[in-house]
């Protein structure tokens, strides 16, 4: 019996590291990747000892590219930059949009603010291309095509059924009481609102604001398909980096780290609420 | 003049009409008792004064004004909830200025109104304390607190003394009544305890399946309860209710109690042997240990002493339980052998099929 | 009943909106980016129905169902809805089975399980685009790590995404590495809120292991595995990012799942028509996928409510 807890435990012991590995591998890579130069990207057999250098990150920030052949422009630094304006800007129109949806919704259950609802679901799951191909004929007449605007307006496809939804819940949670005696102690529906429903849920809607930037900054279909080459995020940005500068093994690794580094940071400290967030409310972790 | 006047009120969820023609009339500086079990009503009828529920049919006028329409923000009522409902997020100080911020604007008077109100009801130390660092009692106080601060026309009150301790409901039962005396203002205050009720009412309102069962003062509620229902849920301990057939003799009519004949009412004669239920209440029977004509014999089954009272469990020879309750320390110990003596005028009789009272001098079944 | 700001004056004058109204009022802006989803939907649909080339703008027309007819004579149709269906089939069956073998095994309450189970959600932080990329590195011929490794295995020349007969499998195991993670943190938490009164009935009656896993926590943990996997073989039937930026659907036609292969008939052969009628039956599949999951996923967040 004991022997067997003991084999037991060290079986569990290597799964666990297997599975560490497997999923932590290509992180570390491509950070130690970041930190070298070309050189010794290429060696053979690849090792672990290096000098570390940051070069590949002072080229990306600085935007030249050094190569022995001639000097090249690297438009990355505004590609994340685009990535901040698309995402927080997304984000903040969800919230605008979907904070006071998604009160009423929770408050005031009609047929009509279901349907509504529903709808959004299920836009989450619907092709995205399906509405993403008309929109770049819709798009070139409305001369929306190169704004940062229309795809921020795009990027509600994802962002609001996450906001709508999960802070609903957030709303459902708070005893319909306290906004009475609120109301009951002279103030209008609105003000309750501001002052009571919001703040109480202000944990939920901090929480599916974070996720719905990190979803809105890992997008990629929709700015590939409507973005114009100076208002691309990262995700496509890096996409046509690699195939613009070859061989620059060092840089493209940099820029990944650098593009996945912000999504890392904020699922780090919105873990408590990813759980509820990936499955749109359904699960509390 | 009336203070609250609410004029056929009908209410329906889902198909299920929760209230269901309702109508009460309360004069101004009166405390009017919403008394049921839960899922009576009361809470929906309170929040419909309130105006945070609209009714689907009938009339809610507070102080000669129909409140058709008017949000609850206008109403100028005030509301203590059962669970207290304090803003978490705000301290006991916020909580109870939230309720008159709005109207006034003066910050000295407006600080002068809540410190007054927390003196009152002893919470001036905790003003600062988020709710959550309040005890219980401290939160029923803050909630009672938020309610009063406004000086309120209309005070709804929903059991806010439901959710604290023993200790605190007696001592709030009994500071209650002085301070809405105080206050001067039309109450209305929902519970399910019979004690609250009969303490602090000038009218009670007993609700049962969103329909009035009966209206009155605490004394006609107790005396002539409309139905055996009504007559079990008032009084401590509970009204012995009898299974008994009147008949009719030379002498007048009677129900027989272990063979002895008691006589009641003669006008009870039209119910002669109908199935009915003889209500007696336990502190209207006398014992003794010598038997007399019409005395019942029993055997003492258990005795309870209780603060005020000593309640005694009996068991006639036809095996009966009878309760009955004495003023404490005013009788020796009593065991074995003993007789009842019942007064036939404080009996009341009850239809069996339909649990309605039995009124002598209508000749017909109240409510 | 009458209009109730005809009842008395309340004691302020102030702008009023009726409480009737002003839930959709708010509601409004929601509508709104609703219709301006639906606009684009309806246009889709009407495309479907058309001959639609950039290319012979002069020949527009509608041919209404000979689009879809075409597909039933079209190899290259079966082909996407096979590609599709084997890619959602072998991706989210892989993940099932290793997320749930993951949850259970940190399923304990440990500060250490903690921490594992919030390292392992970094891959599904990662747009997938930048996943694929990283992959794409880890597999290149040259001086991928994963490609030296194979070698050391004694396989020369194992290229990956570029070679017909390993690109599906490379593409899998980037789906895997990306999505994995999201089966295991949601059966985790499904794990974490069973009841454990059952458990320990089971361990004080000394049921065996085995036992316990197949008839209570599996039948138990039901809900949401269906919920898990409904949310992802949605989302991977209509996978894009990953395959898009590892082998645009390529080599050859062996990766044209349904959304490549719309992009591609769009902006490389500009066939519109075609295009909207492939995505119109992506659609259908998954608004059938999303019913069944939206009732599953109802009942699960009654629940945590």
């Amino acid at each position: 019996m004991r022997e067997n807890s003991l084999i037991e435990s060290w079986l569990r012991g290597i799964a666990i590291a297997v599975v560490i590995l497997f999923f932590m591998f290509p992180i570390v890579w491509i950070i130690l990747m970041s930190f070298q130069t070309n050189e010794t990207i290429l060696r053979i057999p690849p090792s672990v000892v290096f000098e570390p250098t940051l070069d590949n990150y002072r080229a990306l920030i600085t935007g030249k590219l050094e190569t022995n052949a001639a000097s090249l422009d690297i438009a990355f630094m505004r590609n994340l930059g685009n990535s901040v304006l698309l995402s927080v800007g997304a984000v903040a129109l969800a919230l605008i949009l979907g904070v006071p949806a998604a009160y009423s919704f929770a408050r005031h259950k009609t047929r009509f603010s279901e349907d509504i609802a529903f709808t959004l679901l299920s836009f989450r799951f619907a092709p995205p291309l399906l509405v993403l191909l008309p929109l770049t004929i819709y798009f070139q007449k409305l001369g929306l095509s190169d704004t940062y605007f229309g795809l921020i307006w795009v990027y509600q496809l994802i962002c609001l059924p996450l906001i709508l939804w999960i802070v609903r819940g957030y709303f459902e949670d708070i005893s319909e009481d306290v906004e009475y005696a609120y109301r009951i102690g002279g103030h209008s529906w609105f003000s309750t609102f501001r002052k009571i429903a919001v703040p109480l849920a202000g944990p939920g809607i901090a929480a599916a604001g974070l996720l719905a930037f990190i979803f809105a900054w890992n997008n990629f279909i929709f700015a590939l398909v409507l973005a114009s080459a100076d208002k691309q995020p990262v995700t496509v940005g890096a996409l046509a980096f690699v195939t613009a500068s070859g061989i620059q093994y060092g840089q493209i690794a940099a820029a990944i780290v650098l593009s996945i580094t912000p999504t890392l940071l904020l699922a780090l400290y919105a873990q408590k609420y990813l759980v509820e967030g990936l499955s749109l409310g359904a699960v509390k972790g | 003049m009336s203070g609250l006047d609410l004029r056929g009120i009908v209410k329906r969820y889902k198909g299920d009409t929760v209230l269901d023609d309702v109508n009460i009339s309360v004069q101004t500086g009166e405390t009017l008792v919403l008394f049921g079990p839960s899922g009576a009503g009361k809470t929906v009828l309170l929040r419909m004064i309130a105006g945070v529920i609209d009714p689907d049919e009938g009339q809610i006028i507070v102080h000669g004004r129909d409140m058709q329409g008017v949000d609850p923000e206008d109403r100028g009522v005030g509301m203590a909830f059962q669970n207290f409902a304090l803003y978490p997020h705000m301290t006991a100080y916020r909580n109870i200025a939230s309720s008159i911020e709005v109207t006034e604007k003066s910050k000295q008077k407006l600080d002068d109104a809540v410190q007054g109100v927390a003196r009152l009801l002893k919470i001036d130390q905790v003003l600062d304390h988020a709710p959550r660092a309040l005890s219980n009692g401290q939160k029923q106080r803050t909630a009672l607190a938020r309610a009063l601060v406004g000086s309120p026309s209309l005070l709804l009150l929903d059991d806010p003394l439901r959710n604290v301790d023993a200790k605190l409901r007696f001592e709030m039962r009994i500071e209650l009544p002085a301070l809405l005396a105080r206050q001067g203002t039309t109450v209305v205050y929902v519970t399910q305890d019979y004690k609250e009720a009969m303490a602090l009412a000038d009218q009670i309102v007993v609700l049962n399946t969103g329909r009035i069962q009966q209206s009155g003062t605490p004394a006609d509620v107790y005396l002539t309860p409309a139905n055996t229902e009504i007559a079990q849920q008032f009084g401590d301990p509970a009204i012995n209710l009898l299974d008994v057939t009147p008949q009719q003799d030379d002498h007048g009519v009677y129900v027989s109690l272990s063979d002895k004949k008691l006589y009641i009412d003669s006008a009870f004669g039209p119910w002669c042997n109908t199935p009915c239920v003889l209500g007696i209440r336990p502190e209207t029977l006398r014992l003794s240990t010598v038997a007399s004509a019409a005395s019942i014999p029993a055997s003492v089954e258990a005795v309870t002493p209780l603060n005020e009272k000593t309640v005694t469990l009996l068991r006639t020879a036809g095996g009966r339980e009878l309760l009955v309750s004495r003023p404490a320390g005013t009788d020796e110990d009593l065991s074995g052998q003993v007789f009842i003596e019942v007064s036939n005028e404080s009996v009341m009789l009850f239809d069996k099929r339909t649990g309605s009272r039995l009124d002598a001098h209508q000749q017909e079944a109240v409510a | 009943m009458s209009d109730h700001s005809l009842a008395s004056p309340p004691p302020k004058r102030r702008f009023r909106i009726g409480r009737r109204v002003l839930p959709y009022l708010l509601s409004m802006p929601a509508l709104l980016v609703c219709i301006g989803i639906l606009v684009p939907f309806v246009t889709a649909a009407l495309y479907s129905l058309q001959r639609y080339r950039l290319s012979q703008p002069w020949a527009r027309k509608y041919n209404w169902g000979e689009n879809y007819l075409n597909f039933l004579s079209d190899p290259s149709f079966w082909n996407t809805l096979k590609i599709s269906l084997v890619y959602a089939g072998t991706t989210v069956t892989l993940e099932l089975f290793l997320g749930l073998g993951i949850a259970l095994l940190l399923q304990k309450r440990t500060r250490f399980n903690n921490f594992v189970s919030i390292m392992l959600l970094m891959p599904l932080m990662t747009a997938p685009v930048l996943a694929a990329l990283m992959w794409k590195l880890m597999t290149n011929s040259g001086f991928g790590i994963l490609s030296y490794m194979v070698s050391l295995l004694g396989i020369q020349d194992f290229r990956w995404a570029s070679s017909p007969d390993t690109a599906l499998l490379t593409v899998v195991l980037v789906d895997i590495w990306v999505y994995t993670p999201f089966i295991m943190i949601l059966l985790l938490a499904g794990l974490r809120s069973l009841p454990s009164q059952p458990f320990e009935a089971a361990a004080l009656d000394g049921v065996p292991r085995t036992f316990v896993f197949w008839k209570i926590t599996l039948p138990m943990l039901m809900p949401y595995i269906l919920t898990a996997t409904l949310f992802r073989l949605l989302d991977s039937i209509q996978q894009f990012d990953i395959i898009y930026a590892m082998t645009q659907g390529g080599p050859g036609d062996k990766l044209t799942v349904f959304q490549v292969e719309a992009y591609l008939n769009f902006f490389q052969s500009t066939n519109i028509g075609r295009s909207a009628a492939l995505m119109m039956i992506l659609w259908a599949i998954t608004f059938v996928l999303s019913n069944i999951f939206i009732k599953n996923w109802l009942k699960l967040r009654e629940r945590a409510r």
